[in-house]
């Protein structure tokens, strides 16, 4: 038996073979022309708008490296970065510099051992990568304090930021080999030492002798330090059962938001007798703008992580209180680690509002902090009517910038470790 | 599994909820109690008197309270009205008494309520830790017990994000037994999981009531009702309808909301 095929329906509408797709042109010329010109009217945006960011970027360039007379920086580097602190106790900032620098060294290494061990992170990777990896992560702060180093005319800042590597570079070395439950320790350990370094920065000048960046620094850590505490109890108070505990924080978190910072600056700065009984010693003024800055910025941070805790299903309270947890177990073990951990990035925009609005401190209360030194540098003898706020001015702003992309970056790190969002 | 006592003469027996099975030792008792949310009566007169080692299978449409009768046992809820007594200790507004009866109660959720935070080996041995103040090594010796028990030990370093629905709630079972609790009461443990997790988890259930522990299960699992339970109970708008033996329940319902719901769902 002979099968026979199939009639083939041939010439009926004949689909010719799909044309081989052209391979993508991909040299620079190519990409030029895809992105870029593909039209006339691209072209003409293009040519345009080409012209604008290189005019201004010819313009910021020169400035930056030709017509700026930076000289007035340079002049008053000291100034800006730590007011009048007396010269021959610089010392004194290197090793509490160098302080930090082990601390966060301690810490890193800690972090980094209990991946290894977790087997989120390889053990040992070569050298070259790690400098590479430490630069991709901090790369404003380690330019900014190149930049900064060439500004110096002494050896000292460079022997201080010597030191600090050094001690971070240790203290890296060290915390590998910390014991598993040494975090709460290394925390203590920061609170307290920030302490004794306030207590060891403040004995040859006083509360009042600070200044410059160091200042700023110095308003933003005290604050930050002091409102967090005070605005997670606050958020804790606005959700309590008992209804006096609730109206006093909800009182006061309207309260210190219903007013602006500036006046309230200033209230601490003319008023703050009024509320202190007259046998107690009315405290300095940056201890005051300290208590401003911490009751102002606690109010936000305590409506920040009210949201976060609103935002946890109400079984994780159910599953601790069921399995015999008290109250405060489940607000501490349970709730709070969740609740902060999703509000970190709010969280980080606070803290940075608040670093930035450090100056405002100066403002009110006349103190030399970076913005300010910028004016007092403008009136020296040797700038006097030279108009050069346009050199100072940009400086105090790349300082800040510093520091605000630092945590920035650091907190967006830390939500991609913790694995906010991802669940 | 202790009831010898229930006889097959579920007729006379089981008119009675308060009657109960096993050794006639009480260890739950349930006494006219109320709850209402707002205008709304979720239990109206609720009396159930359960037996030590007995395991009791709730069922009964959505909105009966079947949920709400066993978070009133444990307190998730708090009764309006009526007594319950767990172990001897009665529910009251006495803090210390609430602790003692979460201490002796676990509870398994319908949607695991894992701490996500915590591995899956923190999440069983925290209680121990915090509640029973265990030393960390005997707490997680007795957490790998427990994860034995459910058969996954092999994921304790794991977080609860990276496991299926059915490993979850057997993590979920392990945390409340690691507590050693003389009751286990379970809301729709199987409601949430994919259909081929569920008997992962009635498994380590089953074995659960084999070992003797005194359980309540809400669920809508006929066939474990059929094979495990002691007692049926049957709840329809905040009220006992029918209590029985499975064999009394399923082949001869007395009650026509019963035979109503039966049909509907077998």
């Amino acid at each position: 038996m002979t099968l026979t095929n199939p009639p083939v329906l041939t010439d009926v509408n004949p689909v010719p073979p799909p044309e081989p797709l052209a391979e993508p042109a991909s040299g620079p010329l190519d990409w030029l022309r895809r992105n870029l010109f593909r039209s006339p009217a691209d072209a003409v945006v293009t040519v345009v708008s080409g012209a604008v960011v290189g005019y201004i970027l010819y313009r910021l360039g020169r400035y930056v490296l030709v017509t700026g007379r930076w000289e007035i920086v340079r002049a008053n580097l000291k100034l800006f970065m730590v007011g009048r602190y007396p010269t021959d106790e610089l010392w004194r900032i290197a090793v509490v510099l160098a302080a930090v620098g082990l601390l966060a060294g301690l810490i890193a290494g800690f972090i980094h051992q209990r991946h290894v061990v977790a087997g989120t992170e390889p053990a040992r990777q070569p050298l070259g990568r790690r400098l590479l990896t430490v630069f991709a992560r901090l790369w404003p702060l380690i330019l900014g304090t190149a930049l900064l180093l060439s500004l110096t005319s002494t050896i000292g800042p460079t022997v201080m930021v010597t030191a600090v590597v050094v001690a971070a570079v240790v203290g890296r070395l060290l915390g590998v080999r910390l014991p598993k439950g040494s975090l709460a320790l290394l925390v203590l350990a920061g609170v307290f030492g920030f302490g004794v370094a306030v207590w060891f920065l403040t004995r040859p000048v006083g509360w009042d002798g600070w200044g410059g960046m160091m200042l700023n620094v110095f308003l933003a850590v005290a604050g930050i330090t002091l409102c967090f505490p005070l605005g997670v109890l606050l958020a804790l108070g606005r959700r309590s059962k008992l209804p006096l505990v609730r109206a006093v924080s909800v009182g006061y978190i309207e309260l210190f938001r219903g007013v602006p910072l500036y006046v309230l600056l200033l209230l601490g700065f003319l008023a703050l007798g009024f509320f202190i009984p007259t046998w107690l010693e009315a405290p300095g003024l940056v201890v005051r703008a300290v208590v401003v800055f911490t009751l102002f910025t606690a109010a936000y941070v305590a409506e920040i992580v009210r949201g976060g805790l609103q935002s946890l299903p109400k079984g994780q309270t159910e599953a601790a209180q069921a399995l015999g947890l008290s109250t405060v177990r489940t607000t501490f073990l349970i709730v709070l680690p969740q609740a902060l951990r999703n509000v970190i990035p709010a969280l980080v925009g606070q803290f940075i509002s608040l670093f930035k609005d450090t100056v405002l401190a100066a403002a009110a209360m006349g103190f030399l902090d970076a913005s300010n030194v910028s004016g007092l540098a403008n009136a020296q003898d040797a700038f006097r009517g030279q108009r050069l706020a346009a050199e100072t001015l940009p400086f105090v702003m790349l300082l800040f910038w510093i520091g605000c992309i630092t945590m920035s970056r650091e907190s967006q790190r830390l939500e991609r470790k913790l694995g906010v969002g991802t669940r | 599994m202790t009831n010898e006592a229930t006889t097959n003469d579920a007729d006379a027996v089981f008119a009675d909820a308060t009657q109960v099975a096993g050794s006639g030792e009480v260890m739950i008792e349930l006494r006219d109690v109320v709850k209402r949310f707002g205008n709304f009566t979720a239990l109206s007169g609720i009396n159930l008197s359960i037996a030590r080692k007995e395991v009791v299978v709730v069922i009964g449409p959505s909105g009966s309270g079947k949920s709400t009768m066993i978070r009133c046992i444990n307190r998730l809820e708090e009764h309006d009205e009526g007594r319950i007594v767990v172990d001897g200790v009665e529910l009251s507004r006495d803090v210390r008494n609430i602790q003692e009866v979460r201490r002796e109660t676990g509870m398994v959720f319908q949607q695991f309520n894992l701490f996500p935070h915590l591995s899956v080996l923190d999440n069983v041995t925290l209680a121990p830790r915090q509640v029973r103040h265990l030393r960390k090594r005997d707490a997680e010796e007795l957490g790998m017990a427990m994860l034995e028990q459910v058969r996954i030990p092999e994921q304790a370093t794991k977080y609860p994000g990276q496991l299926s629905g059915g490993q979850q709630q057997r993590v979920a079972i392990a945390r409340a037994l690691a507590m050693k609790p003389k009751v286990m009461l379970f809301d729709e443990p199987t409601s949430a999981l994919d259909p081929e997790m569920i008997n992962e988890v009635l498994d380590s259930m089953k074995d659960l009531a084999r070992e003797g522990m005194t359980m309540i299960v809400v669920t809508h699992e006929m066939g474990f009702a059929r094979e495990v339970a002691d007692r049926v109970v049957f709840m329809a708008e905040g009220q006992i309808v029918e209590v029985g033996t499975p064999e009394h329940f399923f082949t001869a319902p007395r009650e026509d909301r019963t035979k109503l719901f039966l049909s509907q769902i077998l």
